[in-house]
């Protein structure tokens, strides 16, 4: 499989009060297009920066991110934009939204700011409401964004990374800030859409979450300490069993 | 504990403090001064007055024997008067020289008479200090002529006054506030020298004229005084004195409607600033409440803190006040003396003021935080309630590109929030479109009918100026034919003619008024004025009067009335009402067919040329150039431009540098305003710049995004602030027209200037600060979207 995106030597440094942080150090991987990533680690340990560093959201302090052959850092903060309208996709734990536009509008907004997508403003709409209807969040399309719950929400977001079809959805937490149900429908819908052939590279604390990816990268102070590799996830009578492996490793990386 | 909150506070919300204590160092900044400003234009002509001891009335003679007359009649009823002689001195005849230069002559072309100190009313320098004394070689002139931009005059240039062989220069001791001759309207100005400077011109061959006051409330002095019957220049009274002054208000009601609406711009600031401070404190408010702080001492917190920026922006403020309030009334105080200028407690009282209303805005504010649980107050004060949707718009039902679709969806989301924007800039551009109007009405040809003049084309500043003999009716026949002679031989054809005035004293039953009169000399006929009722005067017994006239003696169309001219007193047949703006509305129009005794006429206006070709714009500009080869002592004017030259050139040179001065102002405060709103409006939505950054947004499109908002409102303030003026102009300006005696006005609005070149200045302006302030958001990091809310 061809490879989506690579880090050579990343490194990426605050400085908070004059004292040099170093919060990635060195950090070498890369993710094959169709895979589902897990980035584990414990709380300070780099993950969400490893991935705004990756997503070309944040800058980096030295190394390489190649995104599709592109060097992120040679890139123009237009160039970037670009990238992030028409091949990315972003779910947070927070569920941010724009609170003046209704869920559908928020939903299609990407898209309609598209220059890469041609489609009319109805067929923009139509895909919108196929991916909502798709996800079961039809019935809150006209509402406002805080007149739902955090789980629809959640799921309004998975849309509107989905809208512009990206090759990569980058995802910090997703299940985060959602009960157990909502958790589970929402890496159900992430999961189906890896099947699909969308790459995801998503942070997690959650073994649950993490057993339904295809890989797990190990993060302990700014380096990948270790990976732990897995099938592609198939049904739940197999989640178990994954979670088990998931657990006996991060238990031997220090978890 | 409060201190250590504050402290972090004040660092951590930098921009959001700066933000507010700039809003409350501009709200005091524009209360102070404008409250000092309004005290000092409304109670200005009043506190002059009385200064300067001005008469109960007012009359000026060419005839000695008429003030003895008057001398017995004072004495008789024991009234209190002064008497003073003036020398008339011919404007070609006053040569100044300056730094810059020397001129041939002196910028005025009205009468310009000469007077020593004594029995006047009291005169005072520029710095209103009472002028005691005048020493030989010494002159003080008007701030009218002192000021005027083509001479360019400063204390110790020279002026040098040439009369029938006798010369003699003086320098420049100082400009004085003289509120005889002060005004523009009175239509002469006085010039004070030594005694024994006037001693000097004092020959006998100088024309002269004598000034009357008097001072007394006996209510029945007007009609013993009318039965007099005295040939004079002029009459008047205390209240027409301060009409005279009609324009110099002009200016100060403009400057009223600036304080007024400053005032205005300042509220809402304050309010807009401190609702929208507040609201960013909410969250912490929230937590606080949470951990169990009370309510009482979070509101001291915050009070504290807003009592802290405002004092120091209430203080800035008062400072800042002095030199601005001054600048706004710079103009007015070169003619009267302003009371409460240097008086600065107001100011401060006002500074003070400011602080109050932010306190009392804060802690109407904070008085929330009781009602609100921690929660509550975490969502920024929602608790989540609504009874109404957010937008009025949908991005998946229209075909509104995503930019202006997100600026126009916000505008109709916030309507609180961008109000206070669209009440702000609608006062800003109504205050550049009122004083535009009434330049331009004031400049405009349709003035022509309102100062009894026929409609022409060219006036040649050629005014008569009378002696009391037989010989004016064929000084102003050669004058004119003179004219026509020249021009003739050019092969130019022309209507040539010149208003003739008269004082005359009308009487109808037992009612008795002395009011201006008009005849046209040369080839004008009365149809070629406009009246308001009835028809033109054709005959020699017939008149038209003004609606002042008609009101004072209760006279009507068809009425006979009795008009005294000189020796002479014949009946009248009314047969028209008009208006007119001179001498506040007296006004009398005797048909050309009347033999009227010019040996009476009191003075002329310009000599008014009417081509009988009908010529197109170029070529009256060509003819202006001829005209002024052919007279070159005489100015030449297009109908407006003489029009503003009788009514005080000044004042519409004063109005228009206003006009300017309030279009800077109006451009920085819409420019401050836009760039701190922007800079609120970026930090506040700093999570969601981030959002649309996350999802692709390039900073040109969000940069536009916000600049767009701006654009709208300010559009939106541009059609709102186009239909008010028309209506507010009438409601302002209006009434200053009307006391001056004009009933009807049309203001003179010149669509291009007031609804497309001053707008798109401002919108121009505004919207690239807008946008200028706008570019910070490149600082916005994606990474920021954790600050949505």
């Amino acid at each position: 499989m061809n490879t989506i995106l690579e880090t050579k030597n990343l490194c990426k440094t605050y400085i908070i009060n004059k004292r040099q942080n170093n919060v990635l150090k060195n950090v070498n991987f890369s993710i094959a297009e169709g895979e589902m990533v897990a980035v584990m680690g414990p709380s300070g340990s780099g993950k969400s920066t490893l991935l705004y560093s990756v997503s070309g959201m944040d800058k980096i302090t030295a190394g390489e991110v190649i995104f599709r052959g592109n060097n992120l850092s040679g890139l123009s903060a237009k160039e970037l934009a670009d990238l992030r309208l028409d091949e990315m996709g972003f779910i947070f734990q927070q569920m941010y939204m724009l609170k003046n536009l209704s869920v559908l509008d928020n939903i299609i907004l990407p898209a309609c700011q598209s220059k890469k997508n041609t489609a009319s403003r109805k067929e923009k709409v139509q895909s919108g409401q196929d991916l909502m209807r798709k996800l079961d969040i039809i019935d809150i399309a006209d509402n406002d964004i805080n007149e739902v719950s955090g789980g629809q929400l959640q799921r309004a977001c998975i849309c509107r990374s989905m809208i512009n079809h990206p090759k990569i959805i980058f995802a910090d937490e997703p299940t985060g800030a959602l009960n157990r149900t909502s958790s589970e429908d929402v890496m159900e819908e992430l999961t189906k859409i890896n099947k699909d052939g969308t790459t995801i590279m998503l942070v997690t604390h959650d073994v649950k979450v993490a057993a339904k990816c295809t890989r797990v990268l190990y993060i302990v102070d700014g380096n990948i300490k270790g990976e732990y590799n897995l099938d592609k996830y198939n049904s739940s009578s197999e989640l178990r069993e994954r979670e088990r492996s998931l657990n006996n490793w991060l238990m031997e990386m220090g978890w | 504990m409060v201190l250590q909150i504050l402290k972090k506070d004040l660092r951590r919300k930098r921009t959001m403090n700066v933000i507010l204590l700039i809003f409350i160092i501009l709200a005091a900044t524009f209360i102070a001064s404008s409250v000092n400003n309004m005290l000092s234009v409304t109670t200005a002509l009043d506190s002059f007055f009385e200064k300067a001891e001005v008469p109960d009335y007012w009359f000026c003679t060419t005839n000695k024997e008429e003030t003895e007359q008057f001398e017995h009649f004072a004495k008789k009823y024991q009234y209190d008067f002064l008497q003073q002689e003036l020398l008339q001195i011919d404007p070609n005849n006053i040569k100044v020289s300056t730094e810059k230069g020397k001129n041939p002559k002196i910028a005025y072309s009205n009468t310009i008479c000469v007077s020593q100190i004594a029995t006047s009313t009291k005169l005072f320098d520029k710095n209103d200090r009472e002028i005691t004394t005048v020493n030989e070689g010494e002159i003080y002139l008007t701030g009218e002529v002192f000021y005027n931009s083509q001479d360019h005059l400063k204390i110790g240039d020279t002026i040098t006054i040439s009369d029938h062989g006798k010369t003699k220069t003086f320098h420049i001791k100082g400009c004085m506030k003289d509120a005889m001759f002060g005004s523009s309207m009175i239509g002469m100005t006085r010039f004070l020298i030594s005694k024994e400077d006037y001693e000097f011109f004092d020959d006998g061959k100088t024309s002269k004229f004598y000034s009357t006051l008097v001072y007394t409330n006996d209510i029945k002095y007007m009609d013993r005084f009318n039965k007099l019957e005295l040939n004079m220049i002029f009459s008047t009274d205390y209240d027409e004195m301060k009409i005279m002054y009609i324009m110099d208000m002009i200016y100060a009601a403009v400057m009223l409607i600036v304080s007024i609406c400053l005032i205005l711009i300042s509220m809402v600031i304050l309010r807009f600033t401190i609702q929208f401070t507040m609201s960013e404190e909410f969250r912490e408010i929230g937590v606080m409440k949470a951990i169990g702080i009370k309510n009482q001492k979070i509101r001291r917190i915050y009070i504290t803190k807003y009592f802290a920026i405002s004092l120091i922006g209430g203080l800035t403020g008062f400072f800042l006040s002095i030199p601005f309030g001054t600048l706004l009334l710079g103009n007015l105080s070169q003619n009267m003396i302003l009371p409460g200028r240097k008086n600065y407690l107001l100011n401060l009282v006002c500074a003070f003021l400011v602080v109050a209303i932010v306190l009392l805005f804060c802690y109407l504010c904070t008085g929330k935080i009781r009602h609100f649980s921690p929660i509550d107050a975490i969502r920024n004060g929602e608790n989540g309630e609504r009874y109404s949707r957010k937008g009025f718009i949908h991005l998946n039902k229209t075909k509104i590109p995503p930019i202006p679709f997100l600026a126009c969806n916000d505008i109709l989301s916030n309507t609180r929030r961008f109000a206070s924007m669209l009440i702000i800039f609608t006062l800003g551009i109504l205050l550049i479109i009122i004083p535009i109007n009434t330049i331009n009405t004031l400049k405009s040809d349709q003035l022509l009918s309102w100062f009894s003049m026929a409609k022409c084309d060219h006036v040649i500043s050629k005014e008569q100026i009378f002696n009391a003999n037989s010989k004016n009716r064929s000084l102003v026949e050669d004058t004119l034919h003179d004219i026509q002679t020249k021009i003739s031989e050019k092969g130019v054809q022309a209507d040539i003619f010149q208003e003739i005035m008269f004082r005359m004293n009308v009487s109808y039953k037992d009612k008795k008024m002395s009011s201006l009169a008009f005849q046209g000399a040369g080839t004008v006929t009365t149809d070629m004025y406009s009246y308001l009722e009835g028809t033109a005067p054709q005959n020699k017994n017939e008149v038209g009067i003004s609606h002042i006239v008609a009101k004072t003696i209760a006279a009507n169309i068809g009425d006979t009335i009795t008009i005294r001219n000189g020796e002479t007193e014949r009946q009248y047949i009314v047969t028209a009402i008009f208006q007119t703006m001179n001498n506040m509305g007296e006004g009398i129009r005797f048909s050309e067919k009347e033999d009227l005794d010019y040996s009476y006429a009191g003075g002329s206006f310009g000599i008014q040329l009417k081509y009988s070709d009908q010529p197109g714009k170029k070529e009256l500009e060509n003819r202006k150039e001829l005209l002024k080869k052919l007279f070159p002592d005489a100015k030449i004017f297009t109908p407006g431009e003489y029009i503003g030259h009788m009514i005080g050139g000044d004042v519409i040179t004063k109005v228009q540098d206003i006009k300017y001065l309030i279009l800077i102002v109006i451009l920085c405060i819409n420019c401050l305003v836009t760039v701190l709103m922007v800079k609120s409006f970026i930090t506040k939505e700093k999570g969601e710049i981030a959002i649309l950054k996350t999802v692709g947004f390039q900073n040109k499109s969000l940069i536009i995004w916000q600049a767009l908002r701006i654009g709208i409102i300010l559009f939106l303030s541009t059609i709102l602030a186009t239909l008010l003026s028309t209506p507010l102009s009438h409601l302002s300006i209006g009434p200053i027209f009307q006391t001056m005696g004009a009933q009807n006005i049309t203001f003179e609005i010149v669509p291009l200037e007031v609804y497309v070149l001053y707008p798109a200045i401002v919108l121009f302006v505004t919207v690239l600060a807008g946008t200028l302030t706008a570019t910070q958001i490149r600082k916005i990091s994606t990474s920021e979207t954790s600050k949505a809310e």
